[in-house]
């Protein structure tokens, strides 16, 4: 399970090199225009930019699948339900059940537009270390205490997953086999209350001892954010490249989806 | 469980996100220093737990516990639910940036609805309370956040009727599987370690058993 998304931070690109204020802000803006999509063909120029973006990162090719593969093992029964559980007049009939292609193109545009968000969330994510993503956050007005929540939780992740893992092999070593019974569910919420209990005891001595040495509320980092020129240009063109999508898509020149989409 | 980036109109997901507003703001009221580690504890232990996966005959499904993170985190369950689907917005693409709001709305919402019916526990008293109230609020907080699911799925339009009806069906068996590990580990920690538990009454306190 892939869970550190700034794996591949130190490579060198013109999307790593950009400001993560600037980034977060204008490729934010950029995934909020893709989500108002309801056309085909914008949400096909949407998807081709997002994958120029996601190769301007570079970041490896297996990473982004990987992440990929999540949205898609959701999104890939959409094509098989949406088209034949579309209300309305269906072009022919498959088993019995009504095959409307507006349905069809309805599941089409759900998964460009999925695909396309996710490989910029990757872009904005993957290009940059995850407390400075957190840290650029908090210069855009997100409230301190949430941003600090999102570094804790990021960091006790990794230590209760070691913790997990460890508690499962000594189970498995015990001859634990999950099964579907009531045995298996009071052992796994046995396991779930000693895995809270275990990371509560050890974030509690981490915060006394975060205390002992003044911990009053403010995480103070080594951090500094600089913008210059470059960074606002490459803003400018992204936001520029959102709004032309936006009124491209509400120009009414390419047909609209006609439900489920305005 | 979450609603995926791109199928949502964008009136329901803005809808999400105002919701979410309200109750982040109404539930994060007063929020102590102290508490901020805890609450982060919870959602790293909610997150990952969601990565464990229990077998349902053939096939296996994954953990939600946002009734567990209700009955151990109380009004600030809500917080630790949005931090989490935040986080796997951010680090799987696992539902989506626009979607927090709904995610968040979806899941938090079931968690305080679920730790509402954990207190009703002190209305009664027999032997095996904490984990028939443990076993409802998980079923409670799963079924909940199943019919915000369908009902934001309806709310989208007309074709999405069937996803809604299918998707409220598959929460039946999550919920009794929720129910059993809920309650399990309710009772397990009000023997080990009650004071993580929320909502507790110090017993000869001036609220008493009522």
């Amino acid at each position: 399970m892939a869970l550190d998304i700034d794996r591949y931070h130190e490579v060198d690109s013109i999307i790593n090199r950009w400001d993560p204020r600037a980034k977060i802000a204008a490729l934010g803006i950029f995934i909020f225009s893709i989500a108002l999509m309801k056309t085909i063909p914008m949400a096909v120029i949407a998807i081709v930019m997002a994958a120029i973006l996601i190769r301007l990162t570079a970041l490896p090719w297996h990473f982004i699948f990987h992440g990929l593969s999540f949205v898609m093992i959701f999104l890939v029964p959409f094509f098989v339900i949406m088209p034949l559980s579309y209300p309305g007049e269906s072009a022919f009939t498959v088993l019995g059940l009504g095959f409307a292609w507006e349905g069809l193109r309805l599941a089409t545009l759900i998964f460009i537009k999925a695909v396309s968000i996710v490989l910029v969330t990757y872009a904005i994510f993957g290009s940059s270390r995850f407390d400075i993503s957190m840290l650029a956050l908090q210069h855009l007005k997100c409230p301190k205490v949430v941003v600090q929540m999102l570094l804790f939780t990021y960091r006790y992740t990794f230590v209760f997953l070691e913790e997990m893992r460890r508690m499962h092999t000594s189970m498995q070593a015990r001859g634990f086999v999950a099964r579907t019974n009531m045995q298996t569910m009071t052992i796994f919420g046995h396991f779930v209350g000693t895995l809270l209990i275990r990371s509560f005891e050890r974030t509690d001595r981490v915060f006394k001892a975060m205390l002992s040495k003044g911990y009053q509320g403010d995480l103070h980092s080594m951090v500094t954010f600089k913008s210059h020129g470059i960074d606002y240009a490459k803003a400018t063109a992204a936001i520029i490249l959102s709004l032309m999508m936006v009124a491209g898509d509400f120009s009414g020149v390419w047909s609209q989806a006609v439900q489920g989409w305005y | 469980m979450h609603i995926s980036e791109g199928i949502l109109t964008t009136p329901v997901w803005l809808a999400g996100y105002a919701g979410t507003a309200v109750l982040a703001a109404v539930t994060m009221r007063k929020l102590d220093m102290e508490e901020v580690p805890k609450i982060s504890v919870i959602t790293s232990v909610f997150f990952i737990a969601s990565l464990i996966k229990v077998p349902l005959g053939p096939a296996s499904i994954h953990l939600i516990l946002n009734g567990l993170v209700g009955v151990v985190l109380g009004w600030r369950a809500f917080a630790a639910i949005m931090l989490g689907i935040i986080l796997q917005a951010i680090i799987f693409g696992h539902g989506g940036i626009t979607v927090i709001g709904i995610n968040s709305l979806m899941l938090g919402g079931g968690a305080l609805i679920a730790y509402m019916v954990w207190q009703l526990r002190h209305r009664f008293s027999f032997k095996n309370r904490e984990f028939v109230f443990g076993a409802l609020a998980g079923a409670i907080g799963t079924i909940s956040s199943g019919i915000v699911l369908a009902t934001a799925l309806i709310t989208t339009g007309e074709a999405f009727n069937v996803i809604a009806a299918t998707v409220l069906a598959a929460h039946v068996p999550i919920m009794l599987i929720e129910a059993a590990v809920v309650g399990a580990s309710a009772a397990f920690l009000h023997k080990a370690k009650p004071d993580i538990l929320a909502g507790r009454r110090q017993p000869g306190s001036v609220q008493g058993e009522n």
